[in-house]
């Protein structure tokens, strides 16, 4: 990690608004499959088993407790009139969130040609689906009788009557499973040609037949890469606006309702950008682990880490401002409802949860101003943590706190959540770990072909490559 | 070398760059179609080889229309139409409400146009039969190396030359790939193998699904409202002090609509007069009554004819004959009550009033079946 340069000529200026080099070292394409790909599917040391052991027994615990509250009925939680919703729907739109900084990556930037997305990719195209995994369980729990919720589908039944489509949480449903499965499509495209990389690379019968499977046959042929291209770059073009309306489309479920506090024109943007400043918290904290465990700091290199940072550090100051402007929509709409609700979130029964996410999404964040924050493991992994934390306050402040005291003073309550709320919330970070942890030992955590694509000397254009 | 159809001569080159310098002059001096294979897209390639523009975009953006319409129909038939129901103070149609969902249908349609109509009808995949995938050439493409095929496409080829071509230009080694031998997925074999998988999946499956449902018993599936604290008819409770769940009523007390029918012959139930006036209203509980409970037997015009009669050998009753229609209400009134022959008791299904407009709507479908001149309205 060198510091800055400190040189002022107009030369070195120029020199140091060029994009750095995506890759650290010496690297040619084969060299690139040697490093990504020869350790998918090798045993894993022992760290991974400790902590796959971790993870896996806390997605245990996870299981055991929704067994416990299917078949007891969700009365063993915390949640009652009026905080109808609490710790599940937190948790849905906290994972929801999570997961928008994978196609954020993988799209939006793919659209920008911001070519250091390359290296993080796949990584975070794969976190999405599994947060989004994590995010479904919890409506579906919540509804008490998980068997019956394809009652969300409109389909003909012999009641004769249709899901109503003018509710915000049906909107939910259309977007969330619509959002998996389009992140499932765009990262299964983008994985076949690896597939096929790793097809005719392995020699061990059982997963050369899997692998032959699932790369579909995919032989590099010009043609194909010549519709793929435009196929991968239309898919990113749609996953652009869907994740902009997935998280916009969750805070409806806030924002269309009359609840003080939920009833604002602001909520999609403000959700939006939440969403993109967790995940991005998220995927900085997996891309240290796993640029360090599993030696990858020449392809996930410093600029990386430092260009996340960055986005983290926006991200935080919009935080700062749609938290303003909630104080000051409650100040100047002179709403005494919206008025108490503010005032509740700050100097209320849950003014900590309120303190705490200000803090943490605001405040420390703000120590990435520093380079040598943004540079240091220590200062972004503080950062991230905080980040992930401040935002599931953020969440349980919309939530509890503004429906623990409602329009009715007689019906206030102080909500508690139970052992089991907390457990399955344990259980959602488990599930969360141990299938990230699975992919991490059975794909490519790279994408390979993308990366080729951006090595020094691999287009025609760059004369006199690395292969002369 | 075999006697085996020869499908290509694929030189292997080291670098993009090489092979992008090769395709013109080699496409000079051979005729016969050019393929490339790249481990990944190489800038330029496509645009050398002459390939035309994709037309995934054309199909995406009819694909995306046709989301987003059917999404909008379907949300304007069901909401304000087959099920029109206002929710929030909304008009039935009101479109910007189903905005949100359309966007999302449209995504989903043209994303998987886009991804689905790119792999299985662009590329042809999946292809596991395709010549390249048994060459030994294929695993250096899709590590670091460029090859680029001349094909011969069912016609012959100079391999000779065209392997000297390739050396010429720059190829680091050419290979001779041919054409894979027939047969294997349609052998009967195969077919044997396959449905004998299947079936032994599909048996284990049920067989688990089988035991998991009897030894864990916890989700009982599909049992909906049945399955509720309540007392059965008959069953016991330990409440009242006589352990049934059943209980008598009030002593000396009747309910309303429940006084007691005491009439045992029909000719002594000739007596009783219909209680109820013929009001539209009456005669439409009456049709509705006949329709629920006669019709079946009896026949939707009274008539006594109906597919069941023939099922089943019984012979109902022509309601709308002469002997019938001449009876006085009580006598019908009684039979509904008591049965008659074959037909058994209808008061538990229908109440006094019900019984009653019965006999109304008996009357009407007599007359309907012996309509007179007179009866046509001028």
């Amino acid at each position: 990690m060198k510091s800055g340069s400190t040189l002022t000529t107009a030369e070195s200026t120029l020199q140091l608004l060029k994009p750095p080099s995506v890759v650290t070292g010496h690297l040619t394409i084969g060299g690139l499959d040697d490093q990504v790909l020869t350790p998918v599917g090798t045993k894993p040391p022992l760290a991974w088993f400790v902590a796959f052991s971790v993870t896996l027994s806390a997605t245990l615990i996870g299981i055991a407790l929704i067994a416990y509250t299917i078949a007891t009925g969700i009365g063993v939680w915390g949640n009652n009139v009026p905080v109808a919703w609490a710790f599940d729907i937190i948790n849905f739109v906290f994972w929801v969130g999570i997961g928008h900084a994978g196609t954020l990556i993988s799209a939006i930037l793919l659209l920008f040609r911001a070519r250091w997305r390359n290296a993080i990719s796949r990584f975070s195209e794969a976190m999405t689906i599994f947060a989004v995994i994590c995010a479904t369980l919890f409506p579906l729990i919540h509804v008490g009788r998980p068997w019956l919720a394809f009652w969300l589908a409109p389909y003909p039944n012999q009641r004769a009557i249709w899901p109503n489509f003018r509710s915000p949480l049906l909107w939910d449903v259309f977007a969330v499973n619509t959002y998996f499965l389009v992140s499932l499509l765009f990262w299964y495209i983008g994985l076949i040609p690896d597939l096929a990389s790793l097809r005719d690379r392995t020699t061990n019968r059982v997963k050369k037949a899997v692998y032959t499977v699932l790369a579909l046959g995919w032989r590099g042929a010009s043609l194909h890469w010549h519709h793929y291209e435009r196929a991968y770059l239309i898919i990113a073009g749609l996953a652009t606006g869907l994740v902009l309306s997935v998280h916009s489309v969750v805070s409806f479920d806030f924002a269309v309702s009359l609840v003080p506090g939920w009833h604002m024109t602001i909520f999609p943007p403000y959700f939006v950008t939440g969403a993109i400043f967790a995940g991005f918290a998220m995927v900085v904290m997996a891309m240290v682990v796993v640029r360090k465990t599993m030696r990858l700091e020449n392809l996930i290199t410093d600029y990386h880490l430092e260009v996340m940072n960055k986005v983290i550090l926006t991200c935080s100051c919009l935080m700062g401002y749609a938290y303003l402007l909630e104080g000051f929509t409650a100040w100047y709409s002179m709403n005494p409802y919206i008025h108490h609700t503010f005032m509740q979130y700050i100097t209320g029964s849950y003014w900590w949860a309120g303190w705490l996410t200000i803090t943490c999404n605001v405040l420390i964040p703000q120590l990435l101003w520093l380079r040598p924050i943004r540079r240091s493991y220590s200062g972004m992994i503080l950062v991230a943590v905080a980040v992930t934390v401040g935002m599931w306050f953020e969440r349980f402040v919309i939530i509890v706190s503004s429906l623990h005291q409602d329009f009715l003073p007689s019906s206030w309550q102080i909500y508690k959540p139970t052992f089991v709320d907390y457990g399955i919330l344990l259980g959602s970070f488990g599930l969360f770990f141990t299938l990230v942890l699975l992919f991490a030992r059975v794909l490519p955590v790279i994408a390979t072909s993308e990366m080729k694509m951006v090595l020094p000397g691999s287009q025609p254009a760059h004369k006199g490559g690395r292969h002369e | 070398m075999s006697d085996r159809k020869i499908f290509s001569v694929v030189g292997i080159f080291d670098s993009a760059q090489h092979l992008m310098n090769a395709i013109p002059d080699i496409r000079k001096r051979v005729n016969a179609p050019l393929e490339a294979y790249t481990p990944y897209p190489v800038e330029g390639l496509d645009k050398l080889l002459g390939h035309r523009k994709s037309p995934v975009g054309g199909m995406v953006l009819v694909m995306g229309i046709i989301g987003a319409l059917s999404a909008l129909g379907f949300e304007l038939w069901t909401s304000g139409r087959d099920y029109p129901q206002v929710t929030a103070g909304k008009p039935l149609f009101s479109w910007e409400a189903f905005v949100p969902i359309m966007f999302e249908v449209t995504v989903l349609f043209a994303a998987f146009t886009a991804g689905l109509g790119m792999l299985l009808l662009l590329n042809r995949l999946p292809m596991f039969r395709h010549p390249m995938l048994r060459s030994s050439s294929l695993p250096l493409v899709t590590r670091d190396r460029f090859a680029l095929a001349v094909e011969a496409r069912g016609a012959e080829i100079d391999v000779e030359k065209i392997t000297r071509l390739l050396q010429e230009f720059g190829a680091k080694s050419v290979e001779v790939v041919e054409e894979p031998a027939p047969a294997g997925v349609a052998s009967p074999k195969f077919f044997l193998r396959t449905l004998t998988a299947i079936g032994i999946v599909c048996i284990l499956a049920g067989f688990i699904t089988y035991w998991t449902m009897k030894l864990f018993p916890i989700v009982k599936p599909m049992v909906h409202m049945l399955d509720q604290p309540r007392l059965n008819p008959q069953s016991p409770s330990r409440y009242f002090s006589d352990g049934s769940g059943m209980r008598m009523p009030v002593s000396g007390t009747v309910a309303r609509g429940s006084v007691p029918y005491t009439i045992r012959n029909q000719e002594l139930a000739g007596d009783l007069v219909n209680p109820l006036y013929r009001t539209e209203t009456v005669l439409r509980q009456g049709r509705q009554a006949y329709m629920n409970n006669c019709s079946v037997c009896h026949g939707v015009l009274g008539d006594g004819k109906t597919s069941l009669t023939k099922a089943y050998g019984a012979k109902p009753a022509n309601l709308v004959s002469q002997s019938i229609a001449g009876l006085p209400d009580g006598k019908l009134y009684h039979v509904i009550v008591a049965g008659k022959n074959a037909m058994a008791s209808y008061s538990a299904e229908l109440g006094e009033d019900e019984r009653w407009a019965t006999v109304h709507y008996l009357r009407v479908l007599q007359r309907a079946a012996n309509a007179r001149d007179e009866d046509i309205p001028k």
